[in-house]
């Protein structure tokens, strides 16, 4: 009952929000041109316009499917060179430059890189979020292999097991939950740095439209944009990732 | 009786530390041992060389009347920590399985074998819990059961229940006495706790540290179950602790 009305108070509290965000948008709206600030209004009919257009879902399928080959290619290269530098000291103290080296690169850098590297094109995006979700991944998985805890690799050994299954059995239940906010995080920048590619190097996606719609000063579109990608992180981040991370990790202690 | 266990003349440093000096020491089938003494005594270091995780640096140890080196049957010797190490992202019957995945057993026997050792330490209806949503007598039983499952011959223990309160404690002693009368299994048992060692062990092994030698070996003839209030057990205890 307590909990019920706890989901009660929160969804009304978050309804309000909205609210006071519309009235103040609107507000605002009233006040200056629409090449500035379109209204709510205006922004609906934007969205509805960019659902019948036809190209709205080839247009998210294009950049999401762009986002996602970077994501894994960054997480599996990544978690390799986090398990590496984890395994051998040596190897991540003379590496560790490299890595701040790497996070000191801005996006916008690695895109300019791509450009001229691979032209318009599919790599360009892919190449550029992958070396901003890469070193991600990599410093989490990094850490993660530090934290194993010793006993536990010493229980294997009394066990007699061998070092794969030592690997499988204790490093990597260890590790998965660094993993799993390294990911997270990478994902997250990734899809945003992704937008900043596809606006400079590409000539479909939700950037491309974006920018197209910046230069012929349609504001509302890009308004229209902005709200869709919106909701559309959230409902990953709600419908996809809360759950899997709810359910991998289920044997930690609920604090 | 057959030995189970046999060192002759072992020796162990590290670091040009000497811990263990010149330890002959022969444990025989289904006995109960413990090795007591004061910590930097070398006790668990003795109990690391016998299960294989050490090896010595000179001396000879026979394992069920096989040199160490040529001894293979590794899965019978079974090794509970003084930490119950429980992986906490395993249930509690998970963490019993761990110590059946590095054997040749079928599915179903494992599966088998996982409800008996749950079963034997009295933890059947936790099966499905997480290790920390238990107590720590029930996480010290849940460790217990995955050294049995296997089935080992011979249970080496390092102080596995010097972190749990007297009344737990006490009551993992009984337990411990009663799976043992059960299989017949050999004990090896570090402790630095003289009553523990009275309680449990057919003998007494008393090290003395710098370098850790064997100052002197008990065998104690009292009849179990033994309580260490009786004027008996008590009286031994307080023999026992003066040579400590």
């Amino acid at each position: 009952m307590k909990h019920f009305s706890h989901v009660l108070s929160v969804i009304a509290q978050r309804l309000i929000l909205l609210a006071i965000f519309l009235v103040i948008w609107w507000q605002a709206a009233q006040h200056l041109p629409p090449f500035v600030l379109p209204g709510p209004a205006a922004t609906w009919q934007a969205l509805i316009r960019l659902w019948h257009s036809g190209t709205l879902v080839q247009d998210v399928g294009i950049t999401f499917s762009r986002v996602l080959s970077g994501f894994l290619l960054a997480a599996v290269i990544g978690t390799l060179a986090g398990l590496l530098l984890g395994a051998s000291q040596r190897l991540a103290h003379f590496c560790e430059p490299l890595l701040a080296v790497f996070n000191t690169v801005s996006s916008a850098i690695w895109a300019i890189f791509a450009i001229i590297w691979f032209g318009i094109s599919d790599a360009t995006t892919i190449f550029v979020v992958f070396m901003t979700a890469m070193p991600l991944i990599l410093t989490n998985v990094w850490q993660g292999a530090q934290n194993v805890d010793a006993q536990f690799v010493e229980l294997a050994r009394s066990f007699r097991m061998s070092r794969w299954q030592t690997l499988r059995k204790i490093y990597l239940p260890t590790i998965l939950p660094y993993f799993f906010s390294g990911a997270r995080l990478a994902f997250g920048f990734g899809w945003r740095v992704s937008l900043v590619a596809e606006t400079l190097g590409s000539s479909d996606g939700i950037g491309y439209r974006l920018r197209q719609a910046g230069d012929l000063v349609q504001t509302s579109q890009v308004f229209a944009w902005t709200l869709l990608l919106i909701s559309l992180m959230l409902l990953l981040e709600g419908g996809v990732l809360k759950p899997l991370e709810r359910h991998l990790f289920r044997w930690k202690k609920r604090s | 009786m057959s030995l189970a266990i046999e060192l002759q003349d072992v020796s162990k440093a590290f670091a040009g530390q000497r811990v263990l000096e010149n330890i002959s020491l022969t444990i025989g089938q289904g006995e109960i041992v413990a090795l007591l003494g004061a910590s930097g005594g070398g006790k668990s270091t003795l109990l690391n060389l016998i299960s294989g995780l050490l090896s010595a640096d000179s001396g000879q140890i026979t394992l069920q009347g096989l040199p160490a080196r040529q001894f293979t049957g590794w899965q019978q010797i079974g090794y509970l920590f003084q930490e119950d190490r429980l992986l906490p992202w395993r249930t509690v019957e998970q963490n019993v399985h761990f110590g059946l995945e590095n054997s040749a057993l079928s599915a179903a026997e494992r599966q088998r074998r996982v409800s008996d050792a749950l079963a034997l330490v009295g933890l059947a209806s936790f099966a499905r819990h997480w290790p920390h949503q238990l107590s720590g007598g029930m996480r010290s039983r849940v460790a217990l059961a995955r050294s049995l499952v296997a089935e080992p011959q011979v249970l080496l223990m390092d102080e596995p229940f010097s972190r749990l309160d007297p009344h737990t404690r006490s009551s993992m002693h009984n337990e411990l006495l009663r799976i043992q009368q059960l299989t017949g299994m050999t004990i090896v048992l570090v402790t630095h706790d003289v009553e523990e060692a009275v309680v449990l062990a057919d003998r007494v092994v008393v090290l003395k540290p710098h370098p850790g030698r064997i100052h002197l070996q008990a065998p104690l003839h009292l009849p179990r179950p033994r309580i260490a209030t009786t004027p008996v057990v008590n009286e031994q205890i307080r023999l026992l602790r003066l040579e400590v």
